[in-house]
């Protein structure tokens, strides 16, 4: 292998993209735009939950716990309604996405301490909706029994503590509020980081559809020169990404950084040889840009979003796709970024996950090389 | 007239020889579409088990084991790892090798059975992975909360169903069983159709204008409409089999309903894949290669993703977010999609969002053709 012969096709390979300028901004800037696209995508909060009421009651007590939910910011109050029909026609038309009822009785038997006769109606077809709306109305109740009742249950002798006896101290590391935007975030950047990998696919597949690549194996250049060459210019490409990303998740996403920058910088290098090199072989593979396009969409872009365990964990994968998730480098990448981002630890934890990626570069390098020699043989 | 339709015949023709020859991007978009719903559908839509738990027991009682028993029994966690030091639950949450480690103190057993005693258990999540560790948090409280209604009873001499009475009571409408796969899959298959759509289309003149044959087009006696139309109706095929195929199989798999008028939902369908097809065309148009005409198509879908209301519903979204939703005719086709498989939902009701989807359609649809028109001349 010769340098020289390697940097003269990175050369040729920099100056196809710089030529095609608006390619090249586009190149460029798709990780670090998806990332904030697919960030907001996934991570907007639940503000309001549109909800209405069915007081039969009609009593001040029923009143005052309506307004209480109703003067929150979480719960979004759309009115009182008449009947069970209008809630069904609010909630099929998603005006309202929970109902609450209160019983003819539900002050008298709040007062008699027999209990709280309310009922949450919530919309099965979006249950994020519908437990956001459950555990505040549910907290909104137990805070308005406490001021309620408080009195009378001291009177009748019984602590309030002994309706709660079970002292649960729940401590969330590195994420306090669990909040999903701290961790998909990290998360994403491997994901979108494979974009690069998506370009060497079709560039490749693009000097075959346009019969450039016999052009230059006619030349002096070895094969692995060849497909170094052309990975070269991207991995720059994603290498800028890495600098990108974390400054937009810091100053825009307001999510730490504890790790070491130049650290991560190295391993995301590793990450990017082996996801590019799963590119190069599709790119080898594929004799048009649409099929290589189908193909990287199929193998690098949907299980980079599904089955690396950023939105569901490795663990809890049956064993067949986590043997598969296993030779994704997405998924020893998201473990790195994570690690990196939120726990901020170092080699000492992460250099399992830094051996893989190089081991699954070489490898998918590898099964390039000679899947060229065998095509274009 | 006459004509006309057979030049845009013979079009069609041209079209599907291509298709045929390369015949990857056809069967990627086809089967490939539908497989990877089933995949994703079937990885979103499982409960969250088999999380790794960690149990440091200071109590070592028979009440202490009981308490990890209705942990495990929750089915959220594979059997826990017993430890004897807090050191090690946090080298393993540094690590990320557990997503929850629950500490249950000295004399647990004693609070539990003593008249007031409040037992205290910690509860560590591992929030660098917050998805999972909302899992485990959900799974734990619920187990703290019986333990505690429980103790409760006894205590107070209740019985154990008057103290349920001052439970709200919960009712889920349209989705009985809260059912995972009734509400990711509907995205899902919203999501990828949208995803067919614009590729298929983006790529179909962007690869033309690449490869030097759009100009053997023009030259020939087609006029620019004609020409459009020609590209337009393979892409339409192609879409709406998708859709059919993507139906089918998440009925089957999945079993969603469809609860609504089928014929309705495949005219809203055939009216989203027009205005799909629509927007593609005009990207396949302004990109100046098929590699730009993806990344584009990237974009604009990604942007779509955040209103279709996959993560969160868009009733919920901060009140400017619900208002650029209305632009979005993904968004109105996930209402009409949701609507009519999960809600039986008729035209009264989703009129709004049909006549929005029309009219974004007119508007999108005219003005795409009028630019793509222009282009071509």
């Amino acid at each position: 292998m010769s340098w020289r012969h390697l940097l003269a096709v990175a050369r040729k390979e920099t100056y196809h993209i710089l030529r095609d300028r608006s390619t090249f901004i586009l190149v460029l800037l798709a990780p670090t735009l998806l990332l904030l696209l697919m960030a907001y995508a996934l991570t907007v909060d639940i503000e309001r939950v549109p909800f209405a009421a069915l007081d039969h009651d009609r009593s001040p007590i029923s009143r005052s716990f309506i307004q209480g939910i109703a003067a929150g910011k979480d719960l979004d109050f759309y009115g009182y309604v008449g009947s069970l029909e209008e809630i069904e026609a609010l909630l099929v038309r998603g005006e309202i996405k929970a109902a609450l009822i209160m019983a003819p009785d539900f002050s008298r038997r709040l007062l008699s301490l027999e209990g709280m006769p309310l009922q949450i109606i919530i919309d099965g077809t979006e249950p994020e909706s519908g437990a956001f709306a459950v555990d505040h109305v549910g907290w909104r109740a137990e805070q308005f029994l406490r001021d309620q009742l408080s009195a009378q249950l001291q009177a009748m002798g019984i602590p309030l503590d002994t309706l709660q006896p079970v002292d649960l101290r729940v401590r969330a590391w590195f994420n306090p509020g669990l909040e999903p935007r701290v961790d998909l975030i990290p998360g994403l950047i491997s994901m979108v980081l494979g974009f690069p990998a998506l370009s060497v696919a079709l560039a490749l597949a693009h000097e075959r559809e346009h019969g450039t690549l016999e052009q230059l194996m006619a030349t002096p250049i070895g094969r692995a020169e060849l497909l170094l060459g052309k990975m070269a210019p991207y991995i720059l490409v994603g290498m800028a990404n890495v600098i990108f990303m974390p400054v937009l998740a810091r100053a825009w996403f307001d999510v730490p950084f504890h790790g070491n920058f130049a650290l991560f910088f190295l391993l995301s290098i590793f990450f990017l040889f082996a996801v590019l090199s799963m590119g190069v072989i599709i790119g080898v593979f594929m004799r048009t840009q649409a099929a290589a396009l189908a193909l990287s969409l199929l193998l690098i872009f949907f299980p980079g979003f599904f089955l690396t365990g950023i939105f569901f964990p490795i663990a809890a994968m049956p064993e067949v796709m986590r043997l598969e998730a296993l030779g994704l480098p997405g998924t020893h990448y998201a473990i790195i970024t994570r690690g990196m981002f939120l726990t901020g630890v170092g080699l000492e934890v992460l250099w399992p996950y830094a051996v893989m990626l190089i081991v699954l570069g070489l490898a998918f390098t590898g099964v390039a090389a000679l899947f060229f020699r065998k095509r274009l043989a | 007239m006459r004509s006309a339709l057979r030049r845009i015949a013979s079009l069609v023709i041209k079209e599907f020889i291509h298709l045929r020859r390369d015949w990857w991007l056809p069967a990627f978009m086809l089967l490939g579409g539908a497989l990877e719903l089933v995949l994703v559908g079937w990885a979103t839509s499982r409960p969250m088990t088999n999380l790794p738990l960690m149990v440091l027991d200071r109590d070592r009682s028979a009440t202490s084991r009981a308490f990890v028993v209705d942990l495990g029994n929750t089915g959220t966690f594979r059997a826990p790892e017993w430890v004897d030091d807090q050191a090690e639950i946090e080298a393993a949450l540094l690590r990320g090798e557990i997503n929850a480690a629950v500490i249950l103190p000295r004399g647990f057993a004693e609070q539990v059975h003593s008249a007031s005693g409040r037992p205290v258990v910690a509860v560590l999540l591992n929030g660098a992975e917050s998805l999972p560790a909302t899992a485990a948090r959900r799974a734990i409280e619920g187990v703290a909360r019986s333990w505690g209604d429980r103790i409760a009873v006894e205590r107070v001499g209740l019985d154990s169903q008057q103290l349920e009475s001052f439970f709200p009571s919960l009712r889920v409408w349209f989705n009985e069983s809260l059912s995972e796969a009734l509400y990711t899959t509907p995205a899902e298959l919203g999501l990828m159709l949208e995803f067919t759509v614009l590729i298929f289309a983006a790529l179909s003149i962007s690869r033309e204008r690449e490869l030097g044959t759009l100009e053997q087009l023009l030259v020939m006696p087609f006029s620019s409409l004609e020409i459009i139309i020609g590209k337009a109706i393979p892409a339409m095929l192609i879409g709406f089999t998708d859709f059919l195929l993507m139906l089918g199989m998440v009925n089957m798999v999945f079993g969603v309903p469809v609860r609504g008028s089928l014929a309705l939902l495949l005219i809203l369908a055939l009216g989203y894949v027009l205005v799909e097809l629509s927007k593609g065309l005009a990207i396949s148009v302004f990109a100046r290669s098929q590699h730009q005409a993806f990344l584009l198509v990237m974009m604009v879908g990604m942007a779509d993703f955040m209103f279709t209301g996959y993560a969160v519903p868009v009733e919920t979204m901060p009140l400017i977010l619900q208002k650029a939703a209305n632009l979005v005719p993904a968004h109105h086709w996930l209402a009409i999609l949701r609507g009519i498989l999960l809600k039986a939902s008729g035209i009264d009701v989703l009129w709004p969002h049909a006549a929005a989807l029309v009219g974004l359609g007119l508007v999108i649809g005219g003005a795409s053709l009028r630019y793509v028109r222009r282009a071509l001349n």
